[in-house]
C-alpha cells in the first residue's frame, strides 16, 4: 500500500474503488447529474458512471455553472464518493466544498503515476493523505482471506 | 485566515443564515488555496439557469435567500431559460415559467440587479483596471481580467454568490499581482492570422484549451487590430476545452504590453506551445457534431450577440426571407433589443422570419423547449454554444461563420465547411 501526503480542500474520509482519467472535466456538458455518466463526446471517460467512485483528474474546466450541475448529482445520488485533482481550480473546489465531498489536491507524487483505474483509494481530507492500493494487492488480501476460510 | 471584527460576526451568523452560510464557502475556499484574509469585492456576476440548476439548484439557492439575504456589492445575473415578453408566442411549457419564475423570485428577493446578460459589461457592470471582482461565467471573467485588467479568480456560482452577500472574496491566486503573470507562451507563427475571421478564433481557442488547461498564456504576434470580436471568440472558446483564469494578449491586455510584462522578470525560460492550422482544422471537425445537412435552427447569441453583431446579421441577411422550415433566433440582451427595435432593425429581422430573443443565451436555457419543439439540428458561429447545446441537450450542432449560419437560414440545408 502506498501513502502520498495530500492538501485537503475539504473534510472528510472517502474510501472506494478509483475512476481515472488524465482529461479535464467540466460539470456542465461533462457529467450528466440525472445518470452520473460522463456524457463529452471524446473524453476518456464518455459512458462511464462516476457515481460512488473515487474520481481522480487533473483539473476541472469549462462553465462556472459546474458547481450547481454537481451539486444537482450530489443530490441525486450520482455524485462520486471523493475526488483528487493533481491541481483543483476554483469551480470543482466549491462543488466539493457545498456537498462536503472529501477531496484532496497537490499530492506529493503525481497522482496520474501512482493511481490506476480499479485501485483502491482511500482519502483523508482531514490529515492529508491518500493511500492506494494496487488490485494485485487487493487480491492477494482476498486469496488470503479465502485461504483462512 | 484573519478576520476582521464584521467578517467574524458574519461567520458567526448575526447577519442571518444565508451569510453564514456564505461566510462558511468562502472560508473553506479561501483555505484551499492559503488565503490570508478577504477583501472587498466591487462587483459581482452569476451565472446559472434553469437548465444547470435543476430543481436541487433552486431549493438550495430559496433556502439561502431565506431570513432576508441581500447582496452587499453590485451583482449582476447571466441569461435565464426563455424570453418572458414572448412566452405566449414560444409555448414555453408551464413547468418551465414555474422554474424561472422562482429563480427570478429568489434572485429579486437576493437584489440582484436582473440584467439577464452574459455580456453584463456591455449593459452596466463594468469594472475598472486593478479592481477586485467576483464574476462567475468563465468566459466574461476571463475577459475581465485579460481584456478589462480587473482581478477575478474562476470563482464557481456558489463562490460569486457568497462575496455577493459578504461583500468580500479571499485573496488568492490572480486578486494578487505577483500570480497574474504568465507560464506558458503560445506561439502562432505557423498561422495565417490575417485571414482569420472570427470562428477560426474559436477553433484555435477550442484547440489550444486542451493543452493550456489552468495555465495563463501570453499570446505573441497578434495582429495589431485584433478587434473584439475575435478576442471575445478567442477567449471564450479557451474556456470550453480548458480553464485558464486569465490570458495575457501582448499588446492588447493592460498588464502585458510587452512580452517581458507579460512574464515578469524573474520568470525562468517558458514552455512554449505551438498549434498547427491541422490542428485548427481538427478542431473544426470536433466542434460540429452533426452529420445531417437539414437545419432546424440556426442559432446566434454566445455569448449575447452584440448590436454590432446584430448588425452583420442583418446586412449579411440583405432582406431576404429564411427558409420557411429553418428557424433563425437572436439571442441577446433586453438592452439590444430595445436598440433594434428603435434602429427599425427589429422590424426588418421579422420580415426576414427571424426572431430575435432576449434574456437568453444560445448556449443552454432554450434548448430545454427547442428539443421538444422538435429542433435537432442547430447551426450555430459559436464553439461555446455547439458543446453545450450537443452534450447538455443532445442538439446535432454544425459550426462556422456567421455568413456561413445566415446563408444555411436561408437556404435550410448547412452551407458551411464540413470535416
Amino acid at each position: 500500500m502506498l501513502t502520498l501526503a495530500a492538501k485537503p480542500i475539504t473534510r472528510g474520509i472517502a474510501q472506494g474503488e478509483a475512476m481515472v482519467t488524465r482529461m479535464a472535466i467540466s460539470f456542465t456538458g461533462g457529467l450528466d447529474p440525472e445518470t452520473g455518466i460522463i456524457r463529452e463526446p471524446g473524453h476518456e471517460l464518455y459512458g462511464q458512471c462516476v457515481a460512488g467512485k473515487i474520481l481522480v483528474f487533473p483539473c476541472g474546466k469549462g462553465s462556472t455553472t459546474g458547481s450547481w450541475q454537481y451539486y444537482a448529482a450530489f443530490k441525486k445520488g450520482n455524485a462520486p464518493k471523493g475526488i483528487i485533482n493533481q491541481t483543483a481550480e476554483g469551480v470543482v473546489a466549491v462543488s466539493a466544498i457545498i456537498t462536503g465531498t472529501p477531496m484532496v489536491h497537490q499530492l506529493e507524487k503525481d497522482p496520474f503515476d501512482c493511481i490506476e483505474n480499479g485501485d483502491f483509494v482511500r482519502i483523508d481530507a482531514d490529515k492529508g493523505f491518500v493511500e492506494i492500493m494496487k488490485q494485485q494487492e487487493i487480491k492477494n488480501q482476498d486469496d488470503q482471506v479465502s485461504s483462512l476460510c | 485566515m484573519e478576520l476582521t471584527t464584521q467578517q467574524k460576526y458574519m461567520l458567526e451568523g448575526s447577519d442571518g443564515n444565508g451569510v453564514r452560510r456564505a461566510m462558511e464557502i468562502l472560508m473553506a475556499y479561501g483555505k484551499c488555496y492559503d488565503a490570508k484574509r478577504l477583501i472587498p469585492v466591487v462587483s459581482v456576476h452569476i451565472a446559472g439557469n434553469f437548465p444547470v440548476l435543476l430543481d436541487e439548484g433552486i431549493d438550495w439557492l430559496e433556502s439561502f435567500a431565506e431570513g432576508g439575504t441581500r447582496v452587499r456589492v453590485f451583482t449582476t445575473k447571466n441569461p435565464e431559460m426563455y424570453d418572458p415578453e414572448q412566452a405566449d408566442d414560444m409555448n414555453i411549457p408551464a413547468s418551465y415559467r414555474k422554474r424561472q419564475g422562482r429563480i427570478h423570485d429568489v434572485l429579486k428577493k437576493l437584489g440582484v440587479t436582473l440584467t439577464y446578460s452574459c455580456q453584463h459589461y456591455l449593459v452596466g457592470n463594468v469594472p475598472r483596471f486593478g479592481d477586485h471582482i467576483a464574476w462567475a461565467s468563465s468566459g466574461s471573467q476571463v475577459f475581465a481580467n485579460s481584456v478589462i485588467g480587473a482581478r477575478s479568480n474562476r470563482d464557481g456560482d456558489h463562490v460569486a454568490l457568497a462575496a455577493a452577500v459578504t461583500g468580500v472574496i479571499p485573496e488568492w491566486g490572480l486578486h494578487i499581482g505577483k500570480n497574474r503573470k504568465a507560464d506558458l507562451l503560445v506561439d502562432l507563427s505557423a498561422l495565417n492570422l490575417d485571414v482569420y475571421g472570427p470562428e477560426d478564433y474559436k477553433a484555435l481557442g477550442w484547440s489550444l484549451g486542451k493543452k493550456v488547461g489552468t495555465h495563463i498564456p501570453a499570446f505573441v504576434n497578434l495582429p495589431s487590430d485584433l478587434d473584439i470580436e475575435r478576442i471575445k471568440g478567442l477567449l471564450y472558446t479557451l474556456t470550453v476545452t480548458g480553464a485558464p483564469g486569465m490570458v495575457h494578449l501582448v499588446g492588447i491586455t493592460p498588464e502585458a504590453p510587452t512580452i517581458e510584462a507579460a512574464f515578469g522578470t524573474t520568470a525562468s525560460k517558458p514552455q512554449v506551445l505551438t498549434v498547427s492550422q491541422a490542428e485548427v482544422d481538427k478542431a473544426y471537425g470536433e466542434i460540429s457534431s452533426s452529420t445531417n445537412d437539414k437545419v432546424d435552427l440556426v442559432i446566434f447569441g454566445c455569448p449575447q450577440c452584440s448590436i454590432q453583431e446584430v448588425q452583420e446579421i442583418v446586412g449579411l441577411l440583405d432582406r431576404k426571407r429564411i427558409n420557411p422550415d429553418t428557424k433563425l433566433w437572436i439571442c441577446t440582451s433586453r438592452w439590444v433589443k430595445t436598440l433594434c427595435e428603435r434602429m427599425g432593425l427589429l422590424k426588418i429581422l421579422t420580415n426576414s422570419g427571424v426572431r430575435v430573443v432576449s434574456d437568453v443565451g444560445a448556449a443552454d436555457g432554450p434548448h430545454l423547449y427547442l428539443r421538444d419543439q422538435g429542433v435537432r439540428v442547430i447551426a450555430v458561429n459559436s464553439a461555446r454554444a455547439s458543446y453545450y447545446a450537443h452534450n447538455l441537450f443532445g442538439m446535432e450542432t454544425w459550426f462556422g461563420s456567421t455568413k456561413e449560419c445566415v446563408l444555411s437560414a436561408i437556404s435550410g440545408r448547412w452551407e458551411g465547411r464540413k470535416c
